[in-house]
């Protein structure tokens, strides 16, 4: 049967970070996942921790570390290498990110017309995060009739004052649609298709043309930035990015949309680029269904195939099967989580207190910080009380999280990716040395 | 209780019956993102709406409709004719909808009660349109090769006149079998056991047009031990699946599942050569065509696809690997419907076991034929367009010959690259001949 260093469950972005680190040192690694994962729906940047006190993502990190309960108070230290490592190769896959964890947060625009508190984005969405000069006109402009990215409505919207939480915004904001070629009977168009249609270098060409043209006009020979939906090219990114800087007449930067997400989707290529160029093995849509321990040690993962079980033996795991969301913790009608592949116990609230009444509280639900704990080299202990010594725990599954209201989910992934890669690397260099120590005790 | 028995009550709510897995879609759209069809045309408008989305009108079926449009309950929208049938929305999707074959059963229902078109028909009758040609076949091959009788095909028929239609064998691989004496048992000498021999699914493509993947395979089993047998068959039925036809389907397959199961029940395994044969006998019957008897389970339990079982044998220490070595680079493409096996790349790990070959996967998702879609009259423009960067891989590496585990798949890629492709034992029987020769 297959065997593997290490298998890694799970496609977001934990389990990736972990894949990418592993095959890049030379292990072999196959990632498993039922089906994608968050990168196809995420904004593409990456968000560490930008509670409401937090300037930077580091301090944002300090401030979280400090609670006992959550990841970064055992991670806190690797999330800058991680980071930094994990641009690192991004920028090497032709997908440049900009700032690190001490980069100021600030907010940018959103495709519904409000902001959201940034620090580590694409290049591509960077230009959004500069400081706006007094005379500066922010420009929003899209192809007309696309659902997802209404011009006028953003720039109604990102208008009024108390949407930007301060004095630092564009002096104005100004709506434009532009007619696309051939587009006009276009009906449920997604940012998908259109990601596809700038990939082409030819209609890309003239479709920003078209759009310079629009902008221009708006801007009336204002200084000022022009956002645009993300949809500057899929697999043709890198050029479409450079096209889009020489043709447009201001500054651009792209705004996430809904699903599907064309910036998340680059964030995915690249790692799987990365991970299959270091020999890893990506199997989506095998779905784990049981886990072999022996011993206090997982020696096997098996997959539900057709008609039979497909089964690989593996040194090492790393769950990043996610949160409630993700399908890595399941409820049961009784009231009780369950994780699903090893029944590790999990750190949860009651169940009449896993929600608010009001759906939409500030501080979120207190079910959202159930998971599962670990020691600090990430390693869970299982019902029974054995610690599973080749086990790893990644990402949202970890407890402690409020990754939605801490902007978090992103810097615990991977740091905690890239920690139990990390764990896994330097636990194989030590080995053959105490092997070798043994054969010389042996021996004298 | 265990955790299994949790797991089980927390899934106890989840019906994973195709129809109503609709019900998990959160309308994340991954399975657009994946979409090869829809990479390339308009006039598919996606997994998501043809799926999920226009399900729960589908759902609606049964009640009485009022109004100008009661008729198009069926399918809300008739655009679900052109899914590929790939699969690879259903594997792509984290929450467990069936979409591609939810797609599948919504084109059966458009077509339901009506009579089907005469291409579709006899694109689904792979068996009866491959008796006719072996029969007929230096004149079905001569029609076939001939640009005028093509154009005629397709104003006619519908298939595209540049399709890529396999010629015929000059005699089936089962009238072939037979003359050899290849009835295993019928001479009176003991019939091996499950331990020594293995049920052979040929399929159409091996009987009809590619006797000679038949052969490598049979001569691969042999070399390791397997002696062949090979019942009477007929074909697997997802021609027909693919194209609507259900009912002539459940025909094929229970005719299947009666020779086949005896077999599986006395411990022999049923190796195909197809992955798209293997895993209609191990999945589809039951899933698409809701055959739930004991015959189909046991017939589907004991199905392997060859690379399958040529790599179990091997993770056995019971493959014999005295390979010679093939120096050429070997760009593969992975079948859709292999995808669908979930059984990782079996292929590629034999491939590895061989000194000097340079095989590569192309990384591209469909090769666009997806079966029979890629030849016909209004689909061959998407299907090359959905298989355009594996192609230019291929030609890009130069190499001499490709491998593919599908046969529809070898046609369209060999068409469109002229690069001749090939199945993966073709490659492994080559290598065991070389290593013949060295060691000769």
């Amino acid at each position: 049967m297959p065997r593997a260093d290490v298998v890694v469950v799970g496609a977001g972005l934990a389990g990736l970070t972990a894949a990418a680190r592993l095959a890049e040192a030379g292990a072999t690694v196959t990632l498993v996942a039922k089906g994608h994962a968050s990168t196809h729906w995420a904004a593409g940047g990456i968000d560490v921790a930008a509670p409401a006190e937090a300037r930077t993502p580091a301090e944002g990190v300090a401030l979280l570390a400090a609670r006992s309960a959550h990841p970064y108070s055992i991670l806190g230290a690797d999330v800058e290498p991680a980071v930094a490592w994990l641009t690192g190769v991004l920028v090497g896959e032709a997908l440049a990110y900009a700032g690190t964890v001490h980069t100021p947060i600030r907010r940018v625009p959103t495709a519904i017309g409000g902001t959201r508190r940034v620090a580590i984005v694409p290049e591509a969405q960077s230009a959004a995060l500069r400081p706006w000069e007094p005379d500066e006109v922010l420009v929003v402009a899209g192809p007309a009739r696309f659902k997802d990215f209404w011009p006028s409505a953003i720039a109604d919207s990102l208008s009024r004052d108390d949407v930007w939480h301060g004095a630092d915004r564009p002096a104005r904001v100004v709506g434009v649609s532009v007619d696309l070629d051939g587009h006009d009977r276009r009906h449920n168009v997604n940012a998908l298709e259109l990601a596809n249609r700038l990939d082409d270098a030819a209609v890309r060409a003239a479709d920003l043309d078209r759009i310079a043209t629009a902008v221009r006009r708006a801007a009336g020979g204002r200084p000022g930035r022009v956002a645009l939906p993300a949809i500057l090219g899929l697999r043709a990114h890198a050029e479409a990015w450079r096209d889009a800087q020489v043709r447009l007449p201001l500054d651009p930067f792209e705004v996430p949309l809904v699903p599907p997400s064309v910036p998340g989707m680059r964030l995915w290529q690249a790692l799987r680029a990365r991970i299959r160029s270091g020999g890893g093995r990506i199997q989506i849509g095998e779905q784990v269904h049981r886990v072999e321990v022996a011993g206090g040690r997982v020696a096997a993962v098996e997959m539900e195939a057709a008609t039979r079980v497909h089964r690989i033996t593996t040194d090492a795991l790393v769950l990043a099967t996610g949160g409630i969301a993700g399908g890595g913790l399941i409820a049961t009608v009784g009231g009780l989580l369950v994780e699903p592949l090893l029944g590790l116990p999990v750190e949860a609230p009651p169940p009449d207190e896993w929600l608010r009444r009001d759906g939409l509280h500030p501080s979120g639900h207190p079910i959202e910080s159930a998971g599962i704990v670990t020691d600090a080299d990430l390693h869970p202990v299982a019902a029974d009380g054995t610690r599973l010594a080749n086990v790893f725990v990644a990402g949202a599954l970890l407890a402690g999280q409020l990754a939605l209201r801490e902007r978090s989910g992103d810097g615990v992934a991977i740091a905690s990716g890239w920690r139990a890669a990390t764990a896994f690397l330097d636990g194989r260099a030590r080995a053959p040395r105490r092997r070798a120590a043994r054969v010389a005790r042996a021996v004298g | 209780m265990t955790i299994a028995d949790l797991v089980a009550e927390a899934s106890a709510e989840l019906d994973h019956h195709v129809s109503s897995s609709a019900d998990e879609c959160l309308k994340c759209n991954v399975c657009n993102t994946v979409c090869p069809v829809m990479r390339v045309t308009d006039l598919f408008p996606g997994p998501k709406y043809e799926g999920p989305q226009a399900q729960r009108f589908r759902l609606a079926r049964g009640q009485q409709i009022q109004g100008p449009h009661s008729d198009h309950v069926a399918s809300p929208d008739h655009s679900v004719d052109y899914c590929s049938g790939c699969g690879w929305c259903t594997t792509a999707c984290p929450s467990g909808v069936k979409i591609a074959e939810m797609n599948n059963q919504a084109r059966a229902r458009l077509r339901e009660g009506k009579r089907p078109k005469l291409r579709d028909w006899g694109l689904g009758q792979t068996d009866l349109t491959g008796r006719l040609g072996v029969a007929f076949s230096p004149l079905a091959n001569a029609v076939f090769g001939n640009r005028l009788a093509r154009t005629a095909m397709e104003v006619t028929v519908g298939v595209h006149r540049k399709a890529p239609l396999p010629g015929f064998a000059k005699r089936t691989f089962q009238s072939t079998w037979r003359r050899q004496g290849g009835a295993t048992g019928a001479d009176g000498t003991p019939v091996p056991g499950p331990d020594e021999a293995v049920v052979y699914f040929h399929g159409c493509a091996a009987n009809y047009y590619e006797p000679h993947v038949a052969e490598a395979a049979i001569e691969v089993l042999r070399r390791n031990g397997f002696a062949t047998i090979v019942p009477p068959q007929v074909c697997c039925g997802l021609p027909l699946i693919s194209n609507g036809l259900y009912d002539n389907a459940r025909q094929r397959a229970a005719s299947n599942a009666s020779i086949l199961a005896g077999y599986a029940r006395q411990g022999y395994r049923i190796i195909g050569t197809s992955t798209s044969c293997t895993h209609t006998l191990k999945a589809e019957y039951e899933e698409m065509l809701d055959l739930h008897d004991d015959d189909t389970r046991v017939v589907s339990e004991a199905t392997w696809d060859i690379c399958e079982f040529l790599l179990d044998l091997h993770e056995q220490g019971r493959l014999d690997t005295t390979f010679g070595p093939l120096d050429e680079d070997l760009p593969y493409h992975a079948p859709c419907q292999l995808r669908s096996h979930g059984i990782g790349l079996p292929a590629l790990d034999l491939f590895a076991l061989i000194p000097g070959l340079r095989a590569r996967d192309m990384d591209h998702d469909c090769c666009g034929i997806a079966g029979t879609y890629g030849l016909k009259k209004e689909k061959y423009d998407i299907g090359m367009a959905v298989g355009e960067p594996l192609f230019e891989r291929v030609i890009a590496s130069g190499a001499p010959a490709a491998a593919c585990d599908s046969e529809t798949c070898r046609w369209q890629i060999q068409a469109a690259t002229g690069v001749p492709t090939r199945h993966p034992v073709e490659f492994l029987l080559d290598a065991y001949r070389a290593g013949d020769a060295t060691t000769r």
